[in-house]
């Protein structure tokens, strides 16, 4: 044991892994020698699937002499499967896959209404958000809006103020388009110091998505809208906070901004703003306006609720930036990361998400000594303008503690900053728009921690 | 940035090669139809900071003060101090912010907390949002005229206007004027896209990517207190069965260097809660249950879970 430990090799925590009952009879059968039940046993627990379970499967050749996985034919070998269009004819994650949640950080906020989710980017591969993952932020609870009644209205500096049904949207020219969006407070709770464990908790207010849509300049173009003075355009949602923002006329003149009502294929989810959202490509995601009723132009900014009491980014001064919409440079390890544990030292893929409000990543870097050195990861393809970029990195653990970081640098030349220059120009009470470096500890017994260095 | 969406509709034109003439969203025709002045009175209702969009209407403290007990004050409380259920409303504005439109308090670190009145620098924010989003299980069912009242109500217990006050779409602008914080946004920074604030595209913050002995070696300055441990609950449920790395279990304290896993026969000792290996009553695993721990073959021979290994009842 001492010897291991001191090597690095991982300690196998099998806890939870079966229930009192199921012990008992393991126990019982286990003196009686019958090793098959314990076998059998595991099996049970393991489809049982309500709790996953920190157990390494150290892949040794038994004493029998092979895999009884492999030897014993499973039931899944044997018999006949399961047939088509099952489950209401929409298919559903594994059984086994079911720790993998959005979930709530506790104590965060005192309604569910008034919220977040966030998405286990943890457990996630690839670059796209499965639509039931996407992290959640709502403002006065979500809504399954029947679509067939549901409107948007062009007004204000516009020749002819106009109604659009959602058939007359889709039959618009369409767009499909990656995107990645992030709650301008993602990462909020960590500008003074570590307070939540995983990088479900610290990140999970990102999500990316595939959106299909309408270029919102079309609509104007529609409503013959006065672009020349028109400088501000508000959107408004139609559930009961109405949420509105101030949109930049830059990003909607550039034809980036648009009125989706699809996302990765399907219509978006009711929790995204089912059947119409705003969608304002590297801009926080409370401008991408869900339930969208209604879009005016205009010649000043608006100074909503969540531009003039939230979403705006407090300096030591005293002074608040308001209108702060881009969501800057920023990346973060996902595996391994805080609240997982290294089954064994050796080989690892280092994996995490990079992304930039103002355009594509150029490289991310991931040092693991705490950010003394680095080296360049391998981005993975398509690399694309405001959305979630994968990198990997190979890493070999010796065992001894090690802490992860990873910095991306964006087409602008935009490196990510450390805390300590964030906090230099920012303070710790920004809220918003933390988009420092994150560090993972690496701990001998191969638990990672969430840790904040300098 | 215009040219962006050029490139677009070029793209869309190659991929219809053949068709003759180019499609603008001009030529979209018979889409969308003019709304009637009767929908826009019924959704156009934003308020903007220059009270463009405020309907006329009027409303006194105490009328605001009797809406305000009936449908606020069971989440903001009767001041509208309380942060049970949202950030408080009212607190923390002294008298000489109402001179210099600066909340001295957002320069106190220290400070509890950062309510309504100390950050808005625009009263027209709070009646369009009042107006459209309040009472939070009922938005959109003030009357104007309590819109106006409960905003009342809300200046005078956030000590900006007198007990015998009344609010109208005309004293609103002088209510303006005293807004505590209403110097207190700047919009020269560099997250807004484009020129119309006067902001910069320059970032404030200006990391470059050195590559090697880029700083001394790390110190750390924070991280989770132990007895935070399992918050989030347990995080062996949050992540997947497989993987490189699975969930910590956060249910069990995690083994500390220097503690080691003791023997079964500590666990019948009871005489202590957490073993080090040396402490009296603790004893260092045996080298039979460490092979047997492993080897990755069951382990349940001796021990009911792995916690008992390492935790004395």
């Amino acid at each position: 044991m001492e010897q291991s430990l001191s090597s690095g090799r991982l300690i196998k925590a099998p806890e939870n892994f079966l229930n009192k009952d199921g012990i008992k009879a393991v126990f019982s059968e286990a003196k009686n020698g019958r090793r098959d039940f314990i076998r059998r046993a595991f099996a049970a627990a393991a489809t049982g699937a309500a709790v996953p379970v920190a157990l390494a499967q150290g892949n040794p050749v038994p004493t029998e002499g092979g895999d009884p996985n492999i030897l014993n034919l499973p039931a899944h070998s044997v018999g006949l499967g399961q047939g088509v269009a099952q489950n209401d004819g929409y298919g559903k994650p594994s059984q086994y896959e079911s720790g993998v949640q959005r979930r709530q950080s506790p104590g965060l906020t005192q309604t569910t209404q008034a919220s977040v989710s966030f998405a286990p980017l943890q457990s996630l591969f690839g670059i796209v958000t499965p639509s039931g993952l996407h992290f959640e932020r709502h403002h006065q609870g979500w809504w399954d809006i029947d679509p067939s009644k549901h409107r948007l209205m062009i007004n204000g500096m516009v020749k002819a103020a106009k109604v659009f049904t959602l058939d007359e949207i889709m039959r618009l020219p369409a767009v499909s388009r990656f995107h990645f969006i992030e709650c301008g407070a993602n990462t909020a709770v960590e500008w003074g110091n570590v307070a939540v464990p995983t990088v479900q908790y610290t990140h999970g207010m990102v999500s990316c998505s595939e959106f299909t849509g309408v270029p919102l300049i079309t609509l104007l173009e529609l409503a013959g809208a006065d672009l020349k003075n028109g400088k501000f355009v508000l959107a408004e949602g139609a559930d009961g906070s109405s949420m509105t923002r101030t949109i930049p006329m830059s990003l909607i003149k550039s034809g980036e901004v648009f009125v989706a009502y699809g996302q990765n294929g399907e219509m978006l989810r009711p929790e995204q703003g089912y059947p119409l959202r705003l969608i304002v490509p590297g801009i926080q995601g409370v401008s991408w306006v869900k339930y969208l009723r209604r879009i005016e132009m205009g010649d000043m900014p608006y100074a909503a609720k969540d531009e003039a009491i939230h979403y705006m980014d407090l300096l030591p001064s005293g002074q608040h930036r308001q209108y702060s919409g881009i969501q800057e440079c920023k990346s973060v390890v996902t595996t391994p990361s805080g609240g997982q544990v290294l089954l064994d030292k050796g080989f690892y893929n280092i994996t995490g998400l990079a992304w930039s409000g103002k355009g594509k990543i150029k490289k991310v870097d991931v040092s693991v000594d705490g950010g003394r050195n680095w080296r360049s990861t391998r981005l993975q393809g398509p690399v694309m303008s405001k959305a979630l970029t994968r990198f990997n990195i190979d890493w070999v653990w010796d065992g001894k503690p090690a802490i992860i970081q990873s910095r991306a640098t964006d087409e602008t030349g935009f490196v990510q900053p450390n805390y300590k220059q964030l906090r230099a120009v920012r303070g710790t009470r920004s809220i918003y728009h933390n988009n420092a470096i994150q560090s993972w500890l690496v701990q001998e017994n191969g638990e990672v921690k969430n840790v904040q260095v300098s | 940035m215009f040219r962006f969406r050029k490139a677009v509709i070029s793209l869309a034109l190659l991929a219809l090669a053949g068709v003759a003439t180019a499609q603008s969203a001009a030529k979209i025709s018979g889409l969308g139809r003019d709304a009637t002045p009767k929908e826009l009175a019924a959704w156009d209702i934003d308020v903007r900071p220059d009270f463009k969009g405020l309907p006329a209407g009027s409303g006194t403290v105490t009328q605001g003060q009797d809406i305000w007990e009936g449908k606020c004050a069971s989440c903001h409380g009767f001041f509208g101090e309380s942060g049970e259920v949202f950030s408080p409303i009212i607190g923390g504005v002294q008298p000489k912010d109402l001179e210099s439109g600066h909340v001295a308090n957002l320069t106190t670190p220290g400070y509890p907390g950062r309510t309504t009145f100390m950050k808005v620098a625009t009263i027209s924010t709070v009646w369009d949002f009042v107006n459209r989003a309040m009472p939070w299980n009922a938005p959109k069912t003030l009357k104007t005229d309590e819109v106006y009242a409960v905003l009342a109500f809300m200046l005078n217990i956030a000590t900006i206007v007198p007990d015998d006050f009344t609010l109208n779409e005309k004293t609103i602008r002088d209510v303006q004027k005293r807004m505590p914080n209403r110097n207190g946004m700047m919009t020269d920074h560099a997250l807004w896209p484009g020129k119309e604030f006067g902001g910069t595209k320059l970032p404030d913050t200006r990391n470059v990517a050195c590559m090697k002995d880029c700083t001394p070696e790390p110190k750390l300055d924070s991280f989770l207190p132990d007895f935070a441990r399992n918050a989030h609950g347990n995080l062996a449920e949050q992540n997947r069965l497989v993987g490189a790395q699975h969930g910590a279990d956060t249910t069990q304290p995690e083994l500390k260097s220097g503690e080691k896993a003791c023997g079964p026969q500590a666990v019948r000792g009871g005489t202590c809660r957490w073993c080090r290996c040396g402490q009296a009553g603790c004893q260092k695993s045996s080298g039979l249950a460490a092979k047997k721990w492993l080897s990755g073959v069951p382990r349940y021979e001796q021990q009911n879970s792995w916690a008992s290994l390492h935790r004395c009842s």
